[in-house]
């Protein structure tokens, strides 16, 4: 069996993040690592193959960064696909999912997509969903246990109340809460393989993908302003006269917990 | 000649230390302060999987053959967290002396357990009246005058004793040398005390780091008179004499376990420089910490305690700032 997991490369969340004042979006120039919510995906992909199959990464990244694709290649993953074009700055969920679509295209012979629930620093949360929809295949969201047996997938999926058993046919784009699995530590040996692994970067023109229909110019979407949040207002102290009690318990019910 | 670390030897040591950032956080070193084994439960099996403890063992016991230059970084790491495993002493002291000085079967054995994580070997070096993690291990590599010897636990005597850091399972062992268990000569066990100096050198750098970035980060967040207290020069200084004496000790530390490496004649006088430049970085640090925090490193609530009492710890184990000088003046006067 063989396994396509997509992931995203970030900016460090040790680091504080910056906005691009000019684009408005995250600052991404320096060095990216692996989504941490990806890690869970990458376990479960390394798990669900074992020895009979390999898992290979799909990710989408500026200035051909590879540090995080390297670090899932290092905990055990064969190959990589990687999508670097400048024309892709900018670009909302729905074209990052037919960019990432279009590279599972180019990923080899595979029977399920794995990817996070969302990533850590764009909280889309629909890329998975749409990816399903452009390749055709049926999606399954929250995963918090996955489980292939012949030609189909059997998901525990996480809702409100519990989980509910899902099955459905293969290939199929699954993804997985964080937490789903303890993801592996990369091992020396596993480091050094990993830079001899292969990692195929293409460029939009590779996928078939105009330009025009990418990045700022294709989004369905324009970050018209960006504004610091509102500082929290001070709250309301009560001296208490013996009647505090009542004023709580007014303010409790407003807000509908009592 | 280029004279850094190579590629690989930093993506180890950054692979270590995002392991030790998630499992070895200072709630963690808490934990082991205050259970029976003073070590983070786990987290020896998690650095064997990941290659760490094997380094220096050949590959046909499992490790991955390399040498001290390899792991010094790593070292410097888990002092950055202050891990309280006994990592630098088997993996940087102990492995190598087995695997260069005992017979063919035991060293097979021995390493092969070690490499697997199934068992640790203890290391009583004469530099050292106190033995750490004594109780539960498989195997003893004790100094007496005429060297190394690899001793079975079942003839040593072991009376726990205290030590100023909490999560340190500090023991006196009693013992009797005899022909039989003699690994190695007293060059060997020379040999021994350089490793063990080089590699606490570098876990004295990585406490000196953490204590300083505690310090940095506390002097610009207390206010006094309106400001940071690290506005003021009298602080800026401090925190640049820190800042100093553990940039100045690292090159040292390097050195020496290049040295070790290329098997340098002068190999024993880096690691004596080395272990006089950490130990007083990392006590002028501690110091400074210390006083920038107004003694607030004093209460065992805060972190700083725990790298403060680690570090102490370290400055005297494997021969103090003093005694390293004693033996570079020796080497270097003749």
């Amino acid at each position: 069996m063989n396994i396509v997991v997509c992931v995203k490369q970030i900016p460090d969340p040790a680091d504080p993040g910056a906005l691009d004042p000019e684009s408005k979006t995250l600052k991404r120039d320096g060095k990216l690592i692996l989504d941490e919510s990806d890690s869970y995906g990458v376990e479960m992909a390394l798990q669900l193959v074992g020895d009979s199959g390999e898992v290979t990464l799909v990710s989408m990244a500026p200035n051909g960064e590879v540090s995080g694709l390297r670090t899932a290649l290092a905990m055990g993953a064969a190959k990589a696909v990687l999508v670097s074009d400048d024309a892709l700055k900018g670009s909302d969920a729905l074209t990052t999912a037919k960019v990432l679509a279009a590279a599972i295209g180019k990923a080899g012979e595979y029977d399920l997509v794995l990817a996070a629930t969302e990533s850590s620093d764009g909280y889309t949360g629909v890329v998975p969903e749409q990816i399903a929809a452009v390749l055709g295949l049926p999606s399954v969201t929250f995963a918090k246990a996955v489980s292939v047996d012949g030609g189909t997938v059997k998901v525990d999926r996480q809702t409100e109340a519990g989980y509910d058993e899902v099955t459905c046919p293969l290939p199929a784009v699954v993804s997985v809460t964080a937490g789903v699995v303890e993801p592996r530590y990369p091992s020396f040996k596993g480091i050094m393989a990993a830079k001899s692994k292969p990692v195929d970067q293409l460029a939009l023109a590779d996928l078939g993908i105009e330009a025009a229909n990418a990045g700022w110019a294709g989004a369905g979407q324009e970050i018209v302003e960006v504004a610091a949040a509102a500082q929290r207002e001070a709250g309301e102290i009560i001296e208490d006269d013996g009647e505090a009690h009542a004023k709580i318990v007014d303010f409790l019910s407003n807000l509908k917990v009592i | 000649m280029r004279f850094a670390f190579t590629q690989d030897q930093l993506d180890f040591a950054e692979a270590v230390s995002d392991l030790l950032a998630k499992e070895c956080d200072p709630a963690a070193v808490r934990v082991a302060w205050e259970n029976d084994t003073g070590r983070v439960p786990g987290l020896w099996s998690r650095l064997v999987e990941m290659g760490v403890v094997g380094l220096l063992a050949p590959e046909g016991v499992g490790g991955l053959g390399m040498g001290e230059i390899d792991l010094v970084r790593i070292v410097y790491e888990a002092g950055r967290a202050a891990l309280p495993e006994p990592l630098s002493t088997i993996a940087g002291v102990v492995v190598p002396a087995v695997r260069d000085h005992a017979n063919t079967a035991d060293a097979e054995r021995f390493l092969s357990d070690v490499c697997a994580g199934t068992s640790t070997i203890a290391l009583g070096l004469a530099a050292n009246p106190l033995v750490v993690g004594a109780a539960g291990a498989a195997m003893f590599v004790l100094e007496a005058d005429d060297g190394l010897h690899l001793v079975d636990p079942d003839v040593v005597e072991i009376t726990p004793e205290q030590s100023v850091d909490g999560s340190r399972r500090v023991s006196r062992v009693n013992w009797n040398p005899s022909s039989a268990t003699l690994m190695c000569g007293p060059s060997g066990a020379a040999e021994a005390l350089d490793r063990a100096a080089t590699f606490t050198a570098a876990e004295l750098c990585g406490l000196a780091d953490t204590m300083l970035t505690l310090t940095t980060g506390y002097v610009a967040e207390r206010k006094q008179f309106g400001v940071p207290i690290g506005s003021f020069q009298a602080i800026k200084h401090h925190c640049a004499n820190a800042m100093l004496a553990v940039e100045f000790a690292k090159p040292l530390v390097w050195r020496a376990a290049y040295s070790l490496t290329q098997r340098d004649p002068d190999a024993s006088l880096h690691a004596s420089m080395a272990k006089a430049a950490a130990s007083d970085a990392a006590d002028v640090v501690g110091r400074i910490a210390m006083q920038c925090h107004g003694g607030i490193g004093y209460t065992v609530e805060y972190d700083l305690h725990l790298y403060l009492k680690r570090a102490w710890s370290l400055i005297s184990q494997d021969g103090s700032a003093a005694s390293h000088r004693r033996r570079v003046a020796d080497r270097v006067l003749g």
